[in-house]
């Protein structure tokens, strides 16, 4: 008696596990991930807005969206026309000057692709990304 | 007691092989597209091998950049159709990932992530893109350097400056690498040149700019 219930045990837990499988190998490319940003790169809108006069903030969004609303003074720099914008946003950058890229939300990674070619193409330094992008700054301001 | 528990085992399976649920040929794609252009395209083909329809209720992309349409909204049993996905290369480089987010109202398996790759042919990686002097700095020359990507053959490389303030020197370093020495006439006014890169034989045109920049700010 006591042995057929431990079989029985054991034969519904290995159905439970069937499913479980079957998601671990047909459905492993649905899960979607984000490449992680160090803490170091990485500021929040109150310790941004501490750079005050100091800051140059970077909307990565597309055009339509940086027409529609975005943070004052910021200046446009996405990568549909990273080569046109980009002297732009030269032009007004200065040595010892912090750089604050923004894009829509949390799950946006516009600002972290930017942020990267500003360090590595153009090779400058303090460069973040800000936390929780656009609609982060939208609820503080 | 065994009978029960073979037929609980046998109504679970059937269940689950029974349900409504779109079929996808491929969820990743891989493109690569040229360097002249402007879009990558994939087509995610799927069917609907269950027997009662199934609705589209959201389809929605990762990012700006990229559109996804569905052909219908219903896929009836035994129906197929795709999802085509579009990505504006624009001014991108490298290999892209965006994802597109189906929402269908099937009973399990509701949303399905489909992967586009694409990968960008890289004709000239230039590094750095910019280079500055300090106001007041001694008009040294600084570097830019050149290096032709792999599945690409350029002999030669044409630079101008869009400024006389700025000279530029192209030294051919072979085995596909450019030198480009830039150097300001003198570093007392702030003045701003754009360096634009051809690659010989070639209507693409790469940047760079070069700037005589203000001291930085004193905190």
């Amino acid at each position: 008696m006591r042995s057929s219930l431990i079989r029985q045990i054991l034969i519904l837990a290995a159905l439970a596990l069937i499913p479980g499988l079957g998601e671990a190998v047909y459905f492993r490319q649905k899960i979607s991930w984000q490449s992680s940003i160090p803490p170091s790169e990485l500021v929040t809108v109150d310790q941004a807005r501490t750079w005050a006069g100091n800051v140059i903030w970077v909307d990565a969004r597309p055009d339509e969206e940086f027409a529609r609303d975005h943070v004052p003074g910021a200046l446009s720099l996405n990568e549909d026309r990273w080569n046109e914008l980009l002297p732009q946003f030269l032009a007004v950058w200065s040595p010892g000057k912090k750089v604050v890229v923004y894009c829509s939300s949390l799950s946006c990674n516009a600002s972290r692709e930017v942020a990267r070619r500003l360090r590595k193409e153009a090779q400058l330094s303090d460069v973040f990304v800000l936390e929780g992008g656009w609609e982060a700054w939208f609820k503080k301001r | 007691m065994k009978t029960h528990t073979v037929a609980f085992a046998l109504s679970t399976l059937i269940s689950l092989s029974a349900r409504a649920e779109l079929k996808w040929e491929q969820t990743m794609i891989e493109l690569h597209p040229t360097p002249t252009d402007k879009q990558a395209i994939g087509h995610f083909k799927y069917q609907n091998p269950g027997k009662t329809p199934v609705h589209f209720k959201s389809v929605h992309a990762s990012c700006g950049c990229t559109t996804a349409q569905t052909q219908k909204d219903e896929v009836p049993p035994g129906g197929s159709g795709e999802i085509t996905a579009t990505f504006n290369i624009g001014d991108r480089t490298g290999t892209q990932v965006k994802t597109v987010t189906v929402e269908t109202d099937e009973a399990a398996n509701s949303k399905t992530v489909l992967t586009l790759k694409t990968i960008i042919p890289q004709q000239l990686e230039i590094t750095p893109t910019f280079v500055f002097w300090k106001q007041g700095d001694k008009p040294d020359p600084k570097t830019i350097t050149v290096k032709v990507g792999k599945e690409f053959t350029v002999k030669h490389i044409k630079v101008t400056s869009s400024s006389p303030d700025f000279q530029t020197k192209v030294e051919e370093k072979g085995n596909g690498e450019f030198k480009i020495d830039v150097q300001p006439q003198e570093t007392k006014n702030l003045v701003a040149s754009t360096l634009t890169i051809q690659p010989e034989d070639s209507q693409k045109i790469f940047y760079a700019t070069a700037r005589i920049t203000n001291s930085p700010v004193v905190q």
